[in-house]
């Protein structure tokens, strides 16, 4: 019998329907994966879990029982635990005071908090699950993100007599997590796995799906697939089951090999932290910049893209000295840049597409740089809107309400204003779905054919490996190794990014 | 969220504003919807016209001007112990103006440059400009003979309109200095690029700067103009009654920013807007005039005012969802 199951789940929004008919049903103990691009209804099905969204039609059980889940008290009644991204932690308390969030500290005499036993059933509670390198008395302050995640769990773990935790729904929880965070993450669900319980994990990294999960259920256009046991399927079946169609590759083929000229030179380049690095990225080219979170990869950027000032090193751009003292210098010298947080560094959630578009070309969009032009601003949007194929309403619709994708789209538009001969991209495809993602790579390479430098980081190895010409490998700040990216293997290059293999090879 | 309750709350303060006519013109046949009484209020309003607007610059940004009444209260003693001096009025005005400007700029410098935040760094401006128009006046109302009759009389003059209804009606000068500042603020705003990288670094500072806009310049210029428009209006008191004393501009800074936040419940994506804060201010000035007409005292008419911005900000607020 399964744990639960949600059957003929409909809802609309005005006209739109968001869910026809979808179904899921999550055995106990098991990680099932809930998929789908975005738009496609997962986080409308995640809000009727959660009691926050009422569905139209929709016949839920909870071990084979109807239930009705009215708000979120009731959700919490039945078991549900939601962990959110953003995770909600006290950081001035402990550890053990975290997990004992919300509920009655043990109690010492009448009145008095009894600290040695809070510790001791937090640490027991950490211990079930796995985790032994977090402190019950640490302030969570302190703790990364991934263990602040962790803590959540095991506050969602730690039993409750009257309404035990049986599923644990966790919503794109790796997003911001390093590669070593979210091993131990996997970990501890696997742990809450073998103890019967369940996990609904919402998922855009179909490898890291495949590596965890038991099953998947995909939503599209509303409607759910079964992907039945996910070690008898294969990577590009269940993107097929995604996107509605089979994808070859997952990335787009090169149209042209770097050219000979030099776009950036830099020397011996240092700022607080960084450096000295020197490295050369050619026009036409990817050069991908891989490492640990840390290695000052977003510093480099910051510094070729003058938000943060150099110390030392010279740089020419295309063969004349560049010395940007703030952003601007940088837009027009043709480097654009996509930063690593969409909605606090990318964009202007509030404000139409156009305006997101036009902001760092507003100079050139004007009349005398002075007198604003919204149709020819629109114009100008809408052609770079098509460029980058942004699905959205019109120039006018605002950015918040578009899909992760599509606001990433809007910002590599505004990348494109300039016309860049040098595109920085710091995470370019984090939270971003297939199609999006395909799209973007498709853009990076339409733009490097014509010529245009692009400098890559990002934490996605196959990505690195997919896209680039050559990887350089950040450590500390340094640039230890640059290496061809064709032919390159993940392990080796994980081991380069962790020193494994040093200059001498 | 559905359409009934987004257009309430972006409609539910106009709406408010109909019903409130509509008692003042039930209980006043006579006198309040006339041209002449209109004219009265948008002379009346008129200061507090110039500095909303100039307060709408910095709230664009997020950010809030507290020392505008005092800026208003050491310009208009600045304009009148010039002119007391025997300045020419022009100099006198320009000068005025001037202290606007840089007391603005200094607010725009501290909270820009070195990083107070404006609430801070505005109350103690607040203090300062206020007691540095203690000092030059020495406490006390410059009025009388010191001040020449032509400053006098533009605040008293006006454009005839000719007769409406067998009443000689004019057009205030005041009223006209307002309209015409208020323009120049809303083609700031909404037709220029300072004005859309304005409401850019109120959306998000940081992608603001990271699309090349130099944050910290606009914001210092913002500052300064909120700090001219706050001595304009100043000036403009000064004017009206001939007269300055270091305290005349005190209501002006919470009335300001009320009629922002009432202009921001009728903006279409809860921003600050220059249109909607005149509306906020003529809301806030019809208010009290229709009171006043029908004797209700000061005190409770502040309650009222008090009590009907908070019904304006909560039906919009309320209406927005909590999500």
């Amino acid at each position: 019998m399964d744990l639960l199951s949600l059957r003929d789940v409909s809802k609309s929004y005005g006209a739109a329907p968001v869910l026809r008919g979808a179904s899921l049903a999550i055995a106990p103990g098991e990680i099932h994966a809930l998929m789908g691009e975005n738009g496609a209804g997962k986080s409308t099905l995640i809000k009727i879990l959660a009691g926050v969204v009422a569905p139209d039609d929709a016949v839920i059980e909870v071990d084979g029982q109807a239930v009705t889940i009215d708000d979120p008290a009731a959700a919490h009644r039945l078991g549900l635990r939601f962990i959110h991204q953003e995770v909600n932690v006290v950081p001035a308390l402990s550890v053990a005071e975290n997990i004992f969030i919300g509920r009655r500290y043990p109690r010492r005499a009448a009145l008095l908090v009894d600290w040695r036993r809070l510790e001791a059933v937090a640490r027991d509670t950490l211990a079930k699950l796995g985790i032994t390198h977090i402190h019950p008395r640490m302030p969570v302050g302190r703790l990364s993100l991934g263990d602040r995640m962790l803590v959540r769990i095991s506050s969602a773990f730690l039993s409750e007599a009257d309404a035990p935790a049986r599923l644990y729904v966790m919503d794109e929880p790796t997003a911001a997590l390093t590669t070593e965070e979210a091993e131990r993450l996997f970990a501890v669900l696997r742990e809450i796995r073998l103890s019967g319980n369940s996990v609904l994990y919402v998922s855009h990294r179909i490898d890291e799906v495949m590596a965890l999960c038991d099953r998947a259920t995909v939503l599209r256009d509303g409607r759910s697939i079964d992907s039945g046991r996910l070690a008898e399927i294969t990577h590009n079946d269940l993107v097929a089951m995604m996107i509605g169609r089979r994808v070859e590759e997952a990335y787009p083929l090169r149209l042209a090999a770097p050219q000979k000229g030099v776009a950036l030179s830099a020397r011996d380049l240092g700022a607080r932290g960084l450096g000295p690095v020197s490295f050369d990225v050619r026009k036409g080219e990817v050069l991908g910049i891989a490492g640990l979170e840390g290695a000052r990869q977003r510093e480099l950027l910051r510094v070729l893209f003058g938000d943060l000032a150099a110390r030392s090193g010279t740089m020419l751009l295309g063969g004349q000295p560049y010395r940007p003292r703030s952003p601007n210098d940088a837009w027009r010298s043709g480097i654009a840049y996509v930063p690593r947080e969409r909605r606090s560094e990318g964009l202007v959630i509030s404000r139409p597409i156009f305006e997101n578009i036009t902001l760092a070309q507003l100079g050139s969009q004007s009349l005398a740089g002075i007198w604003l032009t919204p149709r020819r601003e629109q114009r100008f949007a809408t052609a770079l809107g098509a460029e980058v194929r942004l699905k959205a309403r019109g120039p006018r619709q605002r950015a918040l309400e578009l899909s992760g994708g599509n606001q990433q789209k809007v910002v590599f538009a505004k990348a494109l204003s300039c016309e860049p001969r040098l595109l920085l991209l710091d995470e370019p495809t984090r939270g971003v779905d297939v199609g999006a993602k395909f799209d973007i790579y498709t853009i990076i390479r339409g733009m490097t054919a014509k010529g245009m430098a692009v400098i890559l980081v990002s934490s996605d190895l196959p990505e690195l490996i997919g896209m680039c010409d050559r990887i350089a490998i950040m450590r500390d700040g340094n640039i230890t190794d640059i290496v061809q990216a064709e032919g390159l293997q993940e392990d080796e290059l994980i081991n380069r990014c962790y020193g494994c293999i040093g200059a001498a090879a | 969220m559905t359409a009934v309750p987004s257009s309430l709350r972006r409609y539910g303060t106009l709406i408010g504003f109909a019903a409130i006519l509509l008692v003042f013109w039930v209980n006043l046949p006579d006198t309040f919807m006339t041209a002449r009484n209109w004219l009265n209020i948008t002379q009346q309003l008129s200061m507090l016209m110039v500095v909303a607007a100039g307060m709408t610059i910095v709230m664009v940004m997020g950010d809030f001007d507290l020392s505008v009444g005092s800026m208003a209260s050491l310009a208009g003693i600045v304009a009148a112990t010039l002119l007391a001096a025997g300045y020419p009025i022009w100099a006198a005005v320009g000068i005025a103006l001037l202290v606007g400007l840089l007391g603005g700029a200094f607010n725009g410098v501290l909270v820009s440059l070195i990083g107070i935040l404006p609430f801070v760094a505005t109350l103690a401006t607040l203090t300062i400009f206020s007691g540095a128009a203690f000092i030059l006046s020495g406490g006390k109302t410059i009025s009388g003979r010191a001040i020449p009759e032509a400053f006098g009389n533009f605040a008293r003059g006006g454009i005839p309109l000719g007769e409406i209804g067998g009443v000689a009606v004019t057009l205030p000068n005041l009223t006209i200095v307002a309209t015409l500042t208020v323009f120049v603020i809303w083609v700031l705003l909404e037709q220029t690029t300072f004005g859309r990288r304005l409401y850019a670094m109120g959306g998000n500072m940081e992608a603001a700067h990271l699309s090349g806009i130099a944050v910290r310049r606009l914001k210092l210029a913002a500052f300064a103009l909120t700090g001219l428009s706050a001595a304009l209006a100043g000036i403009m008191y000064a004017s009206r009654v001939a007269s300055a004393n270091p305290t005349q501009g005190s209501g002006l800074m919470l009335n300001a920013i009320a009629a922002v936040f009432l202009g921001m419940t009728m903006s279409e994506h809860n921003e600050p807007r220059v249109l909607g804060t005149i509306l906020g201010v003529l809301i806030l000035g019809v208010l009290d005039n229709g009171l006043t007409q029908m004797s209700v005292d000061s005190y409770t008419r502040q309650i009222l005012v008090g009590l009907i911005i908070v019904l304006a900000v909560a039906i919009s607020s309320f209406s927005q969802g909590r999500r």
